[in-house]
Parts: C-alpha cells; sequence; structure tokens
C-alpha cells in the first residue's frame, strides 16, 4: 500500500513539473506581439520596433528593462530561425535543442549598426577630440511595391576593423618648434616632428550580415543609418554606414506624397455607356471600378483609402485618384453610320470657338 | 607498398574534402558570396595590391576630368565603387552580376562613372581612365563587361573588367604620381589581357537578393 501511494506521489510531482515547465517556458510570439502565422518579415518589423522601445539605455528607470529586452532578443533569435522555430513550436522553449549562440548585442546591432547606441544625442557632439572614420553612404533603390509593403534588405558588410598587433607604432604627430643652444646667448630654432607612442593595429576584414528595413510608406532621400558600421580610423572611431532611400520610378502608379495616380485609357463605346473594371494594386490586391454614367476625357475618380501608408502612421493612407482619357475608334465611318449616330446620339452642332489657353 | 599506402591516403583525404564542401552546400544563393546589383565594393588590382580609388582632383592632361588612381591603403572611404546597370537598363537589386554583363561602376563619394576614352595617360602613355558625368549619369563610354569564368562574378574571384566603346582592359603596371597625389598609382587601359588586369572584391557592402515575393496573388 505505502509503495503504491509512494508511486502516486511521484507521478502527480512529475506531472506537476511538466506543467510548470511547459508553462515556465516564455511565449516568444507574445512578447514580440506577432501572430503564430507571422512571416520572417513581420517578425523582423515587430523586433525593429520593439528593440527600439525597450533598450535598456532608454529605460533607465525600469529594473526589468533588462529582463524584457534579453527576452526579446531571445524571441527573435528562435522566431527568426525556421528550424529554432519548428522546434519551439512544436516543443516550448525548453525543447530547443542548442543553447542561444550570438549574444543579443549581435543581433541588435545587426539592425542599427555597432558602436554604443546613442538615444536621439548627436554623436558628433559627443567629443570632437576623437577623430573619426569616413561615412558611407549607399543609394539603395526600393520599388514603389516595396513602399506599400515594407521589406527588409539583407546585406552583407565587410569592413577592415582594427585589431592589435605586437610592437608599437607612431601616432599623433605634430610639428613641434625646438629651440637648440649654439653658444653663449645663440640659440636656433627648428621645425621638427614629434610624435607619440601607440601600441600598433593592424587592419584585418571581417564580415557581419546586417537587416536594412524599408518602412512602409518611406519617402525619397530618407536614410537609415548603421553607426559604426562605416569606415574605420586607426586613431579614433569607425564612421557609421547609412542607406539613402531612392524610390523607382513605377510603370502604372506616380507617388504624390500618400496619394498614387494611375491613368485609364478606355474606349469611346464604354465612355459612352459604361463599364467595370478592376486595377491591380501594388501588393496585388483588386480595386473594383464600376462606371454606369457617362465618362468624360480626363474625367477623374477618387478611391480613398487605396493610396500609400502614411509614414508616421500606416494606419492612415492616402487615396488613388484615377484619371481617365477616352480612345476613339481607329477606322472612319461612312455615310450610314455618320446619320445613325447623329439620330441617336441627338446633340446638336455647338462650334463654340475661344481662346482655350487663357481660361476664358 | 608506401606509396600504395600514400596514394590511399591521399585519396582518402580528397574524398572527404569533397564531402565537407558539399555537405557545406546550403541551398541560399547568398551563402555563395557574389557581387550584386547595387552593392558598394573596393576593387583590389592583385598585381599591384592597390585599391581602386577616385577624388575630387583633376587630371593635368589628357582629357582634364577627374583622376583614377590606385591606393595602398584600405580604409579610405574614396575607394569605395556602386556596381550599377546600363544607362536606360537598371539591373534588379540584389541580383548577382553574370559574367559578361555590361555594368556601370560608379564612384561613391563623387557619383562620377568610371570612364575611358582615348586619351593618353599622363605616365605612361595607355589610355587614360577618368572618373565622369553628374549624379551616376554620363554617357555611353562609361559601361563596362565583366570578364570571368563561371556564371556570376563571385566575391573571391579575380575578374578582369573589358570596356565596352573601346575594348581596353582596365590596367595597373606600376607607375607612381607625385605631388599631390604621392605614392598613388597610375590607373590605365590597356588593349590585351594580362597579369596587369585582374581585379578582386574586397571590402563592401553587398546587398543579397529578396527572399520572399511581395505580391500575394491568392485571394
Amino acid at each position: 500500500m505505502a509503495a503504491k501511494g509512494m508511486n502516486l506521489c511521484n507521478v502527480c510531482c512529475l506531472l506537476l513539473y511538466i506543467t510548470t515547465a511547459v508553462l515556465a517556458g516564455r511565449d516568444f510570439y507574445k512578447i514580440l506581439g506577432v501572430s503564430k502565422s507571422a512571416s520572417i518579415r513581420d517578425i523582423k518589423k515587430a523586433y525593429r520596433k520593439l528593440a527600439l522601445q525597450l533598450h535598456p539605455d532608454r529605460n533607465q528607470d525600469d529594473p526589468k528593462a533588462q529582463d524584457k529586452f534579453a527576452d526579446l532578443g531571445a524571441a527573435y533569435e528562435v522566431l527568426s530561425d525556421e528550424e529554432k522555430r519548428k522546434q519551439y513550436d512544436a516543443y516550448g522553449e525548453d525543447g530547443l535543442k542548442e543553447g542561444h549562440h550570438g549574444s543579443h548585442n549581435d543581433i541588435f546591432s545587426s539592425f542599427f549598426g555597432d558602436f554604443g547606441f546613442m538615444f536621439g544625442g548627436n554623436r558628433q557632439q559627443q567629443d570632437r577630440n576623437i577623430p573619426r572614420g569616413n561615412d558611407i553612404i549607399l543609394d539603395l533603390e526600393v520599388t514603389l511595391e516595396e513602399v506599400y509593403s515594407g521589406n527588409f534588405v539583407e546585406v552583407v558588410r565587410n569592413k577592415p576593423v582594427a585589431k592589435e598587433a605586437p610592437g608599437k607604432r607612431k601616432c599623433n604627430c605634430r610639428q613641434e618648434m625646438r629651440t637648440t643652444q649654439l653658444g653663449p646667448g645663440r640659440f636656433q630654432m627648428t621645425q621638427e616632428m614629434v610624435c607619440d607612442e601607440c601600441p600598433n593595429v593592424k587592419l584585418v576584414n571581417e564580415e557581419r550580415t546586417l537587416e536594412v528595413e524599408i518602412e512602409q510608406g518611406v519617402r525619397d532621400e530618407m536614410e537609415y543609418p548603421f553607426i559604426g558600421e562605416g569606415e574605420p580610423h586607426i586613431d579614433g572611431e569607425p564612421g557609421d554606414l547609412r542607406f539613402r532611400i531612392k524610390v523607382l520610378k513605377h510603370p502604372v502608379f506616380e507617388r504624390r506624397g500618400d496619394d498614387l495616380y494611375t491613368n485609364v485609357t478606355i474606349s469611346l463605346v464604354e465612355a459612352l455607356v459604361g463599364f467595370e473594371m478592376d486595377i491591380a494594386h501594388l501588393d496585388g490586391h483588386k480595386v473594383h471600378i464600376v462606371r454606369d454614367k457617362i465618362t468624360k476625357p480626363g474625367a477623374r475618380m477618387w478611391k480613398k483609402g487605396e493610396g500609400l501608408p502614411n509614414f508616421d502612421n500606416i494606419n492612415i493612407r492616402g487615396s488613388l485618384i484615377i484619371t481617365f482619357d477616352v480612345e476613339f475608334p481607329q477606322t472612319q465611318l461612312d455615310e450610314q453610320q455618320k446619320d445613325g449616330i447623329r439620330g441617336l446620339l441627338k446633340q446638336g452642332s455647338i462650334q463654340k470657338v475661344y481662346n482655350g489657353l487663357q481660361g476664358y | 607498398m608506401k606509396m600504395e599506402i600514400i596514394h590511399a591516403v591521399h585519396v582518402l583525404v580528397k574524398s572527404l574534402l569533397i564531402v565537407l564542401l558539399w555537405s557545406d552546400c546550403e541551398g541560399r544563393e547568398s551563402e555563395l558570396d557574389y557581387v550584386t546589383c547595387g552593392s558598394l565594393v573596393k576593387l583590389l588590382n592583385t598585381r599591384h595590391n592597390v585599391r581602386l580609388h577616385s577624388h575630387d582632383v583633376k587630371y593635368g592632361s589628357g582629357s582634364g576630368q577627374q583622376s583614377v588612381t590606385g591606393v595602398e591603403n584600405a580604409d579610405d572611404a574614396n575607394s569605395y565603387w556602386q556596381i550599377r546597370g546600363k544607362p536606360n537598363l537598371p539591373c534588379q537589386r540584389g541580383a548577382a552580376i553574370k559574367c559578361g554583363q555590361a555594368i556601370r561602376i560608379t564612384h561613391m563619394k563623387t557619383g562620377r562613372n568610371l570612364h575611358t576614352h582615348h586619351f593618353s595617360s599622363p605616365l605612361s602613355n595607355n589610355q587614360e581612365v577618368s572618373a565622369f558625368g553628374e549624379n551616376g549619369e554620363g554617357d555611353d563610354l562609361d559601361v563596362w563587361a565583366v570578364q570571368c569564368d563561371g556564371t556570376y562574378w563571385e566575391r573571391d574571384e579575380a575578374v578582369r573588367f573589358k570596356h565596352v566603346g573601346t575594348d581596353a582592359f582596365l590596367s595597373v603596371t606600376g607607375e607612381q604620381y607625385g605631388h599631390p597625389i604621392r605614392g598613388q598609382r597610375e590607373v590605365h587601359g590597356m588593349s590585351s589581357p594580362n597579369q596587369h588586369n585582374w581585379w578582386r572584391s574586397m571590402e563592401g557592402v553587398f546587398i543579397q537578393p529578396n527572399m520572399e515575393p511581395l505580391h500575394h496573388d491568392e485571394l
């Protein structure tokens, strides 16, 4: 009897342990604020937005900031990797076979760059005496489809990094005036090059992957900086790498702010009797157009909410403005058709002469 | 007997290497490290160990256009060039450049294109290579073809650049400038392929191809 009781106790304990273990695993989807079916792009976007908000430097009053930030990094590390995500979905956090590899700093810097994050402060004001390496500006071409839906561009950065090397080198070289005494009352001033001694440094090429986000509604010439990913400076800090957005022209849509403009050519018959059609939008969804009245050449139709998302608030969208032009029949009409048309349309002769270029 | 053992070990090691190389292959193109459209890159002349470079200094002879040189140091942003498509035929961002493909090589800092024409170079009397145009737009003499073996321009492979308008190869033969660009080498065009016109991509910002399509055609 006692043995059976012991077994039951053991089983209960085991069950309790398992359930707490499962419950103790973190809900990575909740941490990132994405659904279980989120695409890799959604996950990257969520990470980037939250990483800016939750960075400990920005939340110095919150004692839990480090933990929240660490959770975020762990969540991204698992959900952004296909294999790890599968394991996590099946077995929970404890089912993950390997420990965490790269530190959260690696993940964070692949989105924002390297060199100590300055929130809102201008880096150059910090210390003018530290020399800085060159900045690199890359013109990144983006399509209007990417402006509409957003996208992430992966980029491999291969850069020279200053590493310690054996020995010493000359640094902070400058010209100085030296006064030497040639004899009693006779002096000579000469210019001399004077250098300090610094630890030796050599440049080694290193490679890492960066994630550039093309945010929805991004405008031409906007820049995405990656701190410290520019050129190194042997005596100082590396410069920055900046991606400058260049929005490409589109064959169908023209952008004006958050609005999109497009043109549609219809036949003369469609202009007179009406028509129905679909326009394929930038993400493939169809914009349905129905017209049952007469459509004049140059007529415009406004479709609210079918423009681009606003960069500052993606819930606000611009409009799609469609301008119609009419294509007249190519073949000439014979007398019978001309009579038919005169009869059908019942529009008398107008023939009004006026100055069309001055608004009369 | 000894030779046979050595031979057997040799074969074993070779096949092991092949197996290891094979197992390292993954599905994604980016692992194979090509130079892609839109990337920024520094180009190293493998014979003379200098990087292709330009700056706001004009030639004192020849065309008087912006000079193009070879420099020894590896940390100057003026050695970055952007790989772009031909005029009026843009290449798709992130697409690997094919061997034989015609491209423009645009100097990042000044927005001028690598260019050559029938002028003499100042030191060696070869064909002058300059940087020409504004904001990435110049003329038809800005177009070069990448010459390499295989299908795509691989990042760690030495390639040649053949000018489409004059058939000259981008080269360095070692002549050095004096003041104000002391120590920099002359870069010029030569008519024949040789050991002086091999170039390798080094440091840079390499754009990877898009992963997923943006369109959702399902309804």
